[in-house]
C-alpha cells in the first residue's frame, strides 16, 4: 500500500516538475507559500470542496490549481477512483515531497538570500 | 553528486562543480551544478557583462526612447543589435545607437559636461522622442560621474522630457544577469507609479520578461487582445516608456522570462499587491495552458479556449509534418537563460527530438533546477561553459544541432554541427502556435540541409558520386519515415507568410473598444 502511494506521489511529482513553473520561485519563503497555496487548492478542487479565490494572490493560486487538477485527472485516471480521504493523503504526500525537492532538500544556494 | 569533469578543464578544478549528468533516479537534491558565480580566471566564458545585460537585453527593447550609453563608443557599438527586438514604430530603438564617446581626457577631467551636451544634442536631433535612458559603463562608473544629477539638471531645463538612469556598469555582477537585476530594480524605484495610464478594459495585465524577438511579443499580445485583455505594458519588448511607468495599474503580471524580469514582478507584488503568473509561450500544450491560466484569472476561459481551438486547428497539421521528420534528432540546448527550461521538455515531447545536453551562460541555479527537472535522463547540464568544454561536449555527444547564440554557434558550424540561433532566432517569431511551426521548420531546414550534407565531403580525397548528387531536404529526411502513414494524413509543410507579424499591427479588437474604464 505504501509502495503504491509512493509510486502515485512520484507520478504527480514528475508531472509538476515537467509542466509547471510555480514551484520554482527564487526564494524559500516564496516557494513555501506557492506550494502551500496551490497544492492546498488543488486538493480542495479534487475533493470538490469550496476554494477561496477572492484576493489577487489567492486567485493566482486557484488558477494554477484548477489547471493542475484537470491535468492530474486526465493524465492519471486512477485519481478519479479515489475517495476524498485517499486524495487528501495523496496530496499531503505530494506536498511533503515537493517541499523537500524545492525547499528543504534543495541545493540552490540562492533560496535563503534575504532580498530579491 | 554526478559531477562531470571535462578533460579540457582538468587544469581548472573549480569547473568540476559546474557540470552534472542527470542520471536515472537523480533529482534536484542530488543533481544540480553551481551557478551565477564569478567566472573562474583561466576559463574563457561566453557570458556578457552587466552593462550589456541591462542595456541591450532589458533597456533597449523599449521602443520610444533614446538609449544613450555614457562611456567609450565600443561599449554600445559592440553590443548594438545583438538581438532582433523589433518594434512597431519603425524600429527606432533598434536603428540608432547613442554614446557619449568618452575618451582618455574625459577619464582624467570628468565627463559630466560631455554627458549633458550629448543628452541635449540627442533630444534636439530627434525632437519627436521625449524619453531617454542613460546607461552607466565601467569607465563612467570608475571616475564617479553623477549621471542622476545631470539627468535631473536636463529635466529641469527641458520640462517636456523624462530621463531614466541605469547605473549598471559592466563589472556590476558575474554576468549580464547582474544587469538584468539592477535595471529591474532601478525602473521600479525610479519610474513605476509616475504616470497614470489610460485604462480601456475591465481586464488589465502587464506582459513581463518578453522582448519581442522577431515579433514574439506582438504574436502573444494579439492573443491577449483577442480575449479582451488590455496589455497595459510590456517589459520591455516593443514596450513604451510611459506605459511602463504605469505598470502599477495592472491587475496581473504575466511573466515569461523569469530569469531576466522576475525581480520587477516580485517588487510589484510586494509594493502594489499585483500577483505574478509565470507562463510558457512555446509549444502547443504549454502555450494552451498559459492562455487558459490568464483566461481563468480574468474569467475569460471560453475566450481563451476559442483562440486555442482555432489556432491549433490551423497550425497543428503543419507542425506535425515537421515533428514526424524530427523524431530522434539529437539536440544540445545551449541558450543563455530561460529557454533552457522553456524548451527542455517540450521540444522532446512535441517534436520528438532528444535533448542530450543543456547549458546556461548566465542562468542561476534556479534556472538549472527548472531545466534539469524538465529534461530527460542522461542529459549533460553545464553552467557557464567555456569554448573548449563546448567543443569537447560536441565531440562526445555528437548532436545533430545546437540551439544557441551566435558565438558558440559559429564554433559549432566549424565542427560541422548545425546551429540555430536561440537568442535572436533565424526565421522567427517562435512564440505562438504559428511560431512553434516556424521553429520546427527552422530545425528541420538546418538538420536536413543538403549543403550541410555536402560540406562533409572532402573533394581532395573522397570519392564523389557525380550521377546522384541532386538532393533536397525531403529526400534526406524522408528516408526514415513511414511514407504510407505520412501520405494518408493531412500533414503539410508551413504555409504561413514570410512576415507573419506586420499584419497584426493596426488590427481591430472588438472586445477592447469599450473606451475608458476606471479600475482600482
Amino acid at each position: 500500500m505504501e509502495d503504491m502511494m509512493k509510486d502515485q506521489v512520484d507520478q504527480l511529482v514528475d508531472y509538476i516538475m515537467k509542466w509547471c513553473l510555480w514551484q520554482f520561485n527564487s526564494r524559500a519563503w516564496d516557494r513555501k507559500d506557492q506550494n502551500e497555496g496551490i497544492l492546498t487548492k488543488t486538493m480542495q478542487i479534487l475533493c470538490e470542496e469550496p476554494t477561496e479565490h477572492d484576493t489577487p494572490a489567492d486567485r493566482c493560486y486557484w488558477v494554477e490549481a484548477v489547471l493542475l487538477a484537470r491535468d492530474f485527472k486526465s493524465t492519471y485516471p486512477w485519481i478519479s477512483t479515489m475517495g476524498n480521504n485517499e486524495i487528501k493523503l495523496l496530496m499531503n504526500g505530494l506536498k511533503e515531497r515537493i517541499d523537500y525537492l524545492t525547499i528543504s532538500g534543495s541545493l540552490n544556494k540562492e533560496l535563503t538570500n534575504p532580498t530579491y | 553528486m554526478p559531477y562531470h569533469e571535462f578533460k579540457c578543464s582538468e587544469c581548472i578544478p573549480e569547473r568540476k562543480k559546474h557540470a552534472v549528468v542527470k542520471g536515472e533516479g537523480e533529482d534536484l537534491t542530488s543533481c544540480l551544478p553551481l551557478g551565477y558565480l564569478n567566472t573562474i580566471p583561466g576559463t574563457i566564458s561566453e557570458r556578457g557583462c552587466a552593462f550589456c545585460g541591462a542595456k541591450h537585453v532589458i533597456g533597449t527593447p523599449m521602443k520610444d526612447v533614446i538609449h544613450l550609453c555614457h562611456g567609450p563608443v565600443g561599449c554600445t557599438y559592440d553590443t548594438w543589435q545583438t538581438k532582433r527586438y523589433i518594434s512597431d514604430n519603425d524600429n527606432f530603438q533598434f536603428k540608432y545607437t547613442f554614446a557619449t564617446d568618452m575618451k582618455e581626457k574625459d577619464i582624467v577631467f570628468g565627463a559630466e559636461k560631455l554627458l549633458k551636451k550629448n543628452i541635449i544634442d540627442a533630444f534636439k536631433t530627434f525632437p519627436e522622442i521625449k524619453r531617454m535612458s542613460v546607461y552607466q559603463t565601467c569607465a563612467s562608473a570608475l571616475i564617479g560621474d553623477d549621471i542622476d544629477a545631470i539627468a535631473k539638471e536636463v529635466m529641469g531645463e527641458m520640462p517636456d522630457v523624462d530621463i531614466f538612469v541605469c547605473n549598471s556598469p559592466g563589472f556590476a555582477g558575474p554576468s549580464q544577469s547582474g544587469g538584468h537585476h539592477l535595471i529591474n530594480i532601478a525602473w521600479v524605484n525610479q519610474k513605476v507609479g509616475t504616470f497614470e495610464p489610460k485604462i480601456t478594459s475591465d481586464y488589465v495585465m502587464n506582459y513581463v520578461g518578453e522582448y519581442n524577438i522577431q515579433g514574439d511579443q506582438e504574436v502573444m499580445v494579439d492573443y491577449f487582445k483577442r480575449m479582451g485583455i488590455q496589455v497595459l505594458s510590456t517589459f520591455t519588448g516593443n514596450g513604451s516608456y510611459d506605459e511602463l511607468r504605469g505598470m502599477h495599474k495592472a491587475q496581473l503580471n504575466v511573466l515569461e522570462c523569469a530569469r531576466s524580469a522576475e525581480y520587477i514582478c516580485n517588487e510589484l507584488r510586494v509594493r502594489y499587491g499585483t500577483p505574478r503568473m509565470d507562463i510558457d509561450g512555446f509549444g502547443f500544450k504549454p502555450l494552451s495552458e498559459s492562455l487558459l491560466k490568464v483566461g481563468l484569472f480574468f474569467g475569460l476561459e471560453k475566450e481563451a479556449q476559442a483562440i486555442i481551438d482555432e489556432e491549433i486547428a490551423r497550425w497543428k497539421p503543419e507542425f506535425d509534418w515537421y515533428a514526424r521528420r524530427l523524431k530522434g534528432v539529437k539536440v544540445c540546448l545551449w541558450p543563455g537563460g530561460s529557454k533552457l527550461w522553456h524548451w527542455a521538455h517540450v521540444i522532446h515531447d512535441e517534436m520528438g527530438v532528444d535533448v542530450v545536453s543543456l547549458y546556461t551562460k548566465f542562468g542561476h541555479q534556479g534556472d538549472m533546477e527548472k531545466g534539469i527537472a524538465r529534461c530527460a535522463d542522461g542529459a549533460l547540464a553545464i553552467d557557464d561553459p567555456n569554448e573548449l568544454e563546448g567543443i569537447e561536449a560536441m565531440k562526445e555527444l555528437k548532436p545533430d544541432i545546437i540551439l544557441t547564440g551566435v558565438r558558440p554557434g559559429e564554433v559549432a558550424k566549424k565542427m560541422r554541427v548545425q546551429y540555430l540561433n536561440a537568442h535572436a532566432y533565424h526565421n522567427g517569431p517562435y512564440k505562438g502556435f504559428e511560431g512553434w511551426v516556424r521553429f520546427a521548420r527552422d530545425i528541420y531546414n538546418a538538420v536536413y540541409s543538403p549543403i550541410h550534407q555536402l560540406s562533409g565531403l572532402d573533394i581532395s580525397k573522397d570519392e564523389i558520386d557525380t550521377d546522384n548528387r541532386f538532393m533536397t531536404r525531403q529526400m534526406i529526411s524522408d528516408v526514415k519515415i513511414d511514407k504510407e502513414e505520412a501520405a494518408i494524413s493531412d500533414e503539410r509543410e508551413y504555409t504561413g507568410d514570410y512576415d507573419c507579424v506586420t499584419k497584426l499591427r493596426g488590427k481591430k479588437y472588438p472586445k477592447l473598444e469599450k473606451g475608458d474604464i476606471s479600475v482600482g
